[in-house]
C-alpha cells in the first residue's frame, strides 16, 4: 500500500516536471550580469558604399559606481561611464556579431533606451533594417526612435553631457519632454512599427540634431514616404501636426497682443482627421481640434477680466493653431506629398470601395485636396491673479 | 525505498528491545523483609543512591518494616514526619500479630501522606522506587506500600526563552511533568480536561501524558494519538522531540506536522480549539497535534491584540516566509536569466555591484548563506559570554570585509541579511526554510524563474498532500473552509470567532463549521 502511494506520488511529480517546462517560455541561458555589455543607445546608418554602420553606446557599470560614489573625485579625470563603438556590416545582425571583434562581452539590447537612425539610411529606406528589431526577442519595443539631422548617429551618441552620466538617458529624457512642449513627435519603436503597418498613413519619426559640443536638440519630425525620408517639419509645423492627429499633450502657444504677446498653455487637446465625400469622391480634408487652454503669461498691454476679452482671446488662439496646422498640412501636401496625418486611414475605413481604386495614388490625391480646419478652443483659467501689477502706459 | 528502510528500522528496534525487558515478567514480593532486602540489594547493586532502612516497633519489636527509596529523590523531611514518625508513635504501644491488619492500618490510619498505592509485584515496587517514591515493605506481607514523597525537583516556573510575547502570560513549562499539568489545570478549571498518563521508553520509563478536553477534542484524534504513542518502541524518551519523530504522519517531510510549545497560555488555547497535547516528563516542550501549516504564522499575541494589527502581522509573517525562501533565488534568477525584466537604472546598479566579483551570483549566494548559517549555529552552540565577540566578527567579516575584498557584492550582503531576518519571523519553519532556500537557489541557477516555479509547485503539491493526524495540513485554505478563514491569513476579533476551528471538529457538521464556543456543556 505504501509502495503504491509513493508510486503515485512520483507519477504526479513527474507529470508536473514534464508539463511545466512546455508551458513556460523564457530565457534559458544562464548569463551573469558581468558577462554582458549593457547597451544604452543604438545608432544605425548607411555608409557611402551601402553597408550598415552600427553604433552602440555601452554602459560601464564600474565607472558609474565610481562616479556616483565620488571615488574618482580629486583624482583628475573621471572615467567616462560609457563607451561608443561602431562596426560595419552587410546586415544589422552581422554588424552586431561582428562587433564582438572589437569588444569583449556580448551586447545586451534590452536596456537600449534610444535608437538613432542616420539621415543616409533614412533616405535609403528604413523598413528593411528594422526587421531585425522586430524579430529579435531581446529588443525592448518601448525604446525611443529618433532620426538624426545634420549629424551621424555616431556623432550624436558620442556626445558627453554633464546632465546625465549616460548620454542615451539624456537623449531619451529630452524626447520625453515633448509631453510638455509638443515640438517633437515621440516615437517609440512599437509606434513606428505600427505606423509602418498602418494602411493609408505614412510614418513619422522624431528628429534629433546636435546643438553644441555637449547638447542635442530633439525638435521636429522626419517625414517618410513609403519607408524613405522625404523631408522634415520644423517645430511649429510639428506642433500643428501633433494638434491635428491628437497627440498633443501640452504646449505653449503665443498670441500677439498689444505691445507684446500672450502665452497660452494648452492643457488638453483632442484632434482627429476626416475626409469629406461628395458623390463618393473626396472633396476636402477636415481637421477637427478641440482644446482647452490656460493663460500662462500676458506680456503685453490690456486686460483680461471680462468674458468678452476671453472670447476674443479664444478666437485668436483658434486662429493661431489653425495657422500652425495649415503650415504642416501645406508642407506635407505641397512639398512631400506624404499623408502622415492618416487621412487615408479614414478613407480606408469609411469608404473602402473608393479606397480600393485610390490606394495606389492616394498621396497625390491627398496633395490636391482642399483643407478645412476647425479649431474649437476654450480658455479655462487665467492664473491666480485677476488684475496684475499695472504696466506703465 | 525510504519507506522500506523505515520499516526495517522499526522492526529492528523491536528486536533489540526485547533482550532487556523485565517489565512484563512477574516476581512476587518475598514475605520476609530479609529476603526483600537481599533482592533489592541485588537489583540496586552498585547504586550508591539507593537507601534502605529497617524499622522495628511494637512492644517486642515484632513489627518490622523496611523503608526503601532513592536518596535525593524523596523529600526526607516529609518521609520522616509523615511516614516514619507516625509509624513509630502508633505502634510503640500496640502489639499485633496479624500481619494483614498491620498493612491495612498502616495504609488507612497511620501514614499521613495522601499519595499511597499498593504494589504486589517486585518490579512494580522497583519502578516506584525509581520514580522517586518511598516503599514500605512489611515483614510477613506479599505487598508493599508505595508512598509518594517526591521532593520538588528542577527549576522554578520561568518565562520561556524560545517563545516570547509582548502581551500575555510569562509562565512557561518546566521540566517537571506534574508542575506542567498543574499549570494547564490552573488555566482550564474543568473536569473534562483529561490527563492520561503512560510510560514510554524501555530504559528511561519516561512519564508521558496525553491531555485533551473531552467534548471538544476529536475522539478519533485522541484515539490515534494514544495508539501511536503505544506503538513507540524505543530505549529512551529524553525529549518530546523524540516522540514527535515517532508519531509524525509524514516522517520524511521537511515540514513539521507536530507542534510544540513552552507557553502555558498558548497550550491552553490549543487545547480549547480541540487539539491534543502530549506532555513528557523532563522537558518543557509540550507537543500539540494536529499541527497545521497556518499555526506556524499564528502567535498568542494575535488574539490578545486588536484584530487589525493581528491581520497585518499575519500577512507580514506570511510575506517574511516567502521572502526568506525565495529572495536569494529570485535575485539569482534575475541577474543570471531575466535581464529583460529589470528596469535600466536598476540594471546599472546591479551590474555595478556585481562588477569585479569573481564568483557567479549563485556561488556568491551559497557562500554567503552558508557563512550566515555558520554564524547562527555558532551563536547557538557557543557559551553565552563569547556570543558578543561572535556577532562582532560576523558583522565585520560578513558585512564589511567580504565586500571590501571584492568577494561578495553589497547587494548580496543585503539580500542575505533580509533573508536571515525574515527567516526568524516564522520560527516553527526555520529549519524547513533553511533547506528549501538551497533547493530554490539551485533550481534558480539551473532554470531561472522556471526552476523556481517548478520547485514551488512541487512544494505546494507536497503541502496539500500532507496530513497531520488525519487533518489536511493546508486547511483551511486547501481544502477551503470559509468559516475557518477567520483565524488564518486574516484574524477576526475574538468576539467574532464564534465557532471553534471546523477542521478539528468532533463530528462532521453539514455546514462545515466548528462547534460554538459558548454552547459547550460541561458534564463531569
Amino acid at each position: 500500500m505504501m509502495c503504491g502511494k509513493s508510486k503515485r506520488r512520483t507519477g504526479v511529480f513527474l507529470a508536473v516536471f514534464l508539463i511545466l517546462p512546455l508551458l513556460v517560455t523564457g530565457c534559458w541561458n544562464n548569463r551573469d550580469l558581468t558577462e554582458i555589455n549593457l547597451v544604452a543607445g543604438l545608432g544605425l546608418d548607411r555608409t557611402d558604399d551601402g553597408k550598415i554602420l552600427l553604433t552602440v553606446q555601452v554602459v560601464e557599470p564600474a565607472a558609474i559606481q565610481s562616479v556616483s560614489s565620488g571615488k574618482g573625485k580629486g583624482g583628475g579625470t573621471q572615467p567616462m561611464p560609457v563607451f561608443v563603438e561602431s562596426f560595419e556590416g552587410e546586415t544589422v545582425f552581422e554588424a552586431i556579431r561582428g562587433m564582438l571583434s572589437l569588444i569583449d562581452k556580448k551586447l545586451f539590447f534590452s536596456t537600449a533606451q534610444v535608437l538613432i537612425l542616420g539621415e543616409n539610411l533614412s533616405k535609403d529606406g528604413i523598413v528593411e533594417v528594422l526587421d531585425f528589431f522586430q524579430r529579435d526577442h531581446e529588443i525592448d519595443y518601448t525604446m525611443d526612435v529618433l532620426t538624426a539631422k545634420g549629424a551621424t548617429p555616431k556623432e550624436i551618441l558620442e556626445i558627453e553631457t554633464d546632465m546625465e552620466s549616460i548620454p542615451a538617458l539624456y537623449i531619451k529624457g529630452t524626447a520625453e519632454n515633448t509631453i510638455s512642449r509638443g515640438t517633437v513627435k515621440r516615437t517609440r519603436l512599437i509606434d513606428l512599427i505600427k505606423d509602418m503597418d498602418c494602411i493609408g498613413k505614412q510614418p513619422t519619426i522624431g528628429q534629433i540634431s546636435k546643438a553644441g559640443e555637449k547638447e542635442v536638440r530633439t525638435e521636429g519630425v522626419a517625414v517618410f514616404k513609403e519607408g524613405k525620408l522625404v523631408g522634415w517639419l520644423d517645430s511649429r509645423e510639428t506642433r500643428g501636426f501633433l494638434f491635428a492627429i491628437g497627440k498633443m499633450k501640452s504646449a505653449i502657444v503665443n498670441i500677439p497682443a498689444e505691445k507684446g504677446k500672450i502665452s497660452m498653455e494648452i492643457i488638453r487637446s483632442k484632434g482627429n482627421v476626416k475626409v469629406a465625400f461628395e458623390n463618393s469622391k473626396p472633396v476636402a480634408l477636415i481637421v477637427k481640434v478641440e482644446l482647452e487652454a490656460n493663460v500662462g503669461g500676458h506680456e503685453g498691454r490690456g486686460r483680461l477680466d471680462s468674458p468678452e476679452d476671453l472670447h476674443i482671446l479664444e478666437k485668436k488662439l483658434e486662429e493661431e493653431i489653425k495657422n500652425e496646422i495649415m503650415l504642416a498640412l501645406h508642407k506635407t501636401q505641397m512639398e512631400y506629398s506624404s499623408d502622415i496625418f492618416g487621412f487615408g486611414t479614414y478613407v480606408h475605413r469609411h469608404h473602402p470601395r473608393y479606397w480600393k481604386n485610390a490606394e495606389k495614388n492616394w498621396n497625390d490625391i491627398f496633395s490636391k485636396l482642399p483643407v478645412d480646419i476647425r479649431v474649437d478652443a476654450r480658455i479655462m483659467r487665467t492664473g491666480i491673479v485677476k488684475s496684475p501689477v499695472k504696466k506703465e502706459e | 525505498m525510504l519507506e522500506r528502510i523505515r520499516k526495517r528500522s522499526r522492526t529492528g528496534n523491536q528486536n533489540s528491545n526485547e533482550d532487556n525487558t523485565h517489565a512484563d515478567s512477574c516476581e512476587q514480593i518475598p514475605k520476609t523483609i530479609e529476603a526483600v532486602e537481599a533482592r533489592l540489594s541485588e537489583i540496586f547493586s552498585g547504586c550508591s543512591d539507593f537507601m534502605h532502612r529497617e524499622i522495628s516497633c511494637g512492644e517486642k519489636r515484632s513489627i518490622r518494616i523496611l523503608v526503601a527509596y532513592i536518596n535525593g529523590f524523596v523529600d526526607k523531611r516529609v518521609l520522616n514526619q509523615d511516614v516514619i514518625r507516625p509509624i513509630l508513635d502508633f505502634f510503640s504501644n500496640t502489639e499485633l500479630h496479624e500481619g494483614s491488619r498491620i498493612f491495612e492500618q498502616l495504609k488507612e490510619c497511620v501514614v499521613i501522606n495522601n499519595d499511597i498505592k499498593e504494589a504486589d509485584d517486585m518490579w512494580q515496587a522497583v519502578d516506584g522506587i525509581l520514580s522517586g517514591e518511598a516503599l514500605l515493605f512489611i515483614d510477613g506481607e506479599n505487598k508493599a506500600l508505595v508512598i509518594g514523597v517526591k521532593a520538588p525537583q528542577g527549576r522554578q516556573v520561568d518565562e520561556p526563552d524560545t517563545e516570547t510575547s509582548i502581551r500575555g502570560a510569562r509562565e512557561g513549562f518546566i521540566e517537571n511533568l506534574l508542575t506542567n499539568t498543574t499549570l494547564i489545570r490552573k488555566r482550564i478549571k474543568n473536569p473534562n480536561l483529561k490527563l492520561e498518563m503512560m510510560q514510554l521508553g524501555k530504559q528511561t520509563k519516561t512519564d508521558v501524558c496525553i491531555c485533551y478536553i473531552k467534548g471538544i477534542a476529536n475522539e478519533k484524534i485522541v484515539r490515534e494519538v494514544r495508539e501511536r504513542l503505544k506503538k513507540i518502541k524505543t530505549d529512551a524518551i529524553l525529549d518530546t522531540g523524540i516522540i514527535e519523530q515517532f508519531i509524525s504522519d509524514s516522517r520524511l517531510s521537511l515540514f513539521p506536522t507536530v507542534g510544540n510549545s513552552e507557553k502555558c497560555d498558548k497550550l491552553a488555547g490549543k487545547l480549547l480549539e480541540g487539539r491534543v497535547a502530549i506532555f513528557c516528563d523532563g522537558t518543557p516542550y509540550v507537543l500539540t497535534v494536529p499541527y497545521l501549516f497556518i499555526e506556524s504564522i499564528q502567535t498568542t499575541d494575535d488574539y490578545y491584540d486588536h484584530a487589525y494589527f493581528a491581520t497585518f502581522m499575519r500577512l507580514l509573517r506570511l510575506m517574511a516566509l516567502l521572502v526568506s525562501n525565495l529572495l536569494p533565488a529570485m535575485y539569482v534568477a534575475l541577474v543570471s536569466f531575466h535581464h529583460t525584466v529589470i528596469p535600466f537604472k536598476l540594471m546599472i546598479t546591479l551590474a555595478a555591484s556585481r562588477q569585479g566579483i569573481p564568483f557567479s551570483p549563485f556561488t556568491e549566494a551559497i557562500l554567503m548563506i552558508i557563512a550566515f548559517e555558520l554564524l547562527r549555529e555558532a551563536g547557538v552552540r557557543m557559551p553565552r559570554p563569547i556570543g558578543q565577540a561572535l556577532s562582532i566578527v560576523g558583522a565585520i567579516v560578513l558585512g564589511e570585509a567580504s565586500v571590501a575584498a571584492g568577494i561578495a557584492s553589497n547587494l548580496m550582503v543585503i539580500i542575505v541579511a533580509i533573508t536571515a531576518i525574515c527567516s526568524f519571523v516564522v520560527p516553527p519553519l526555520i529549519r524547513a526554510t533553511m533547506l528549501l532556500r538551497f533547493a530554490f537557489l539551485i533550481a534558480a541557477n539551473l532554470l531561472g524563474f522556471l526552476g523556481i516555479s517548478i520547485v514551488a509547485v512541487a512544494i505546494f503539491i507536497h503541502l496539500c498532500r500532507l496530513r497531520s493526524f488525519g487533518v489536511p495540513y493546508m486547511a483551511p485554505v486547501s481544502p477551503l473552509s470559509v468559516s475557518d478563514l477567520k483565524d488564518s491569513f486574516l484574524v477576526l476579533p475574538i468576539w467574532a470567532m464564534v465557532t471553534r476551528p471546523g477542521t478539528l471538529r468532533q463530528e462532521k457538521a453539514k455546514d462545515g463549521k466548528g462547534t460554538k464556543r459558548q454552547e459547550v456543556k460541561i458534564k463531569p
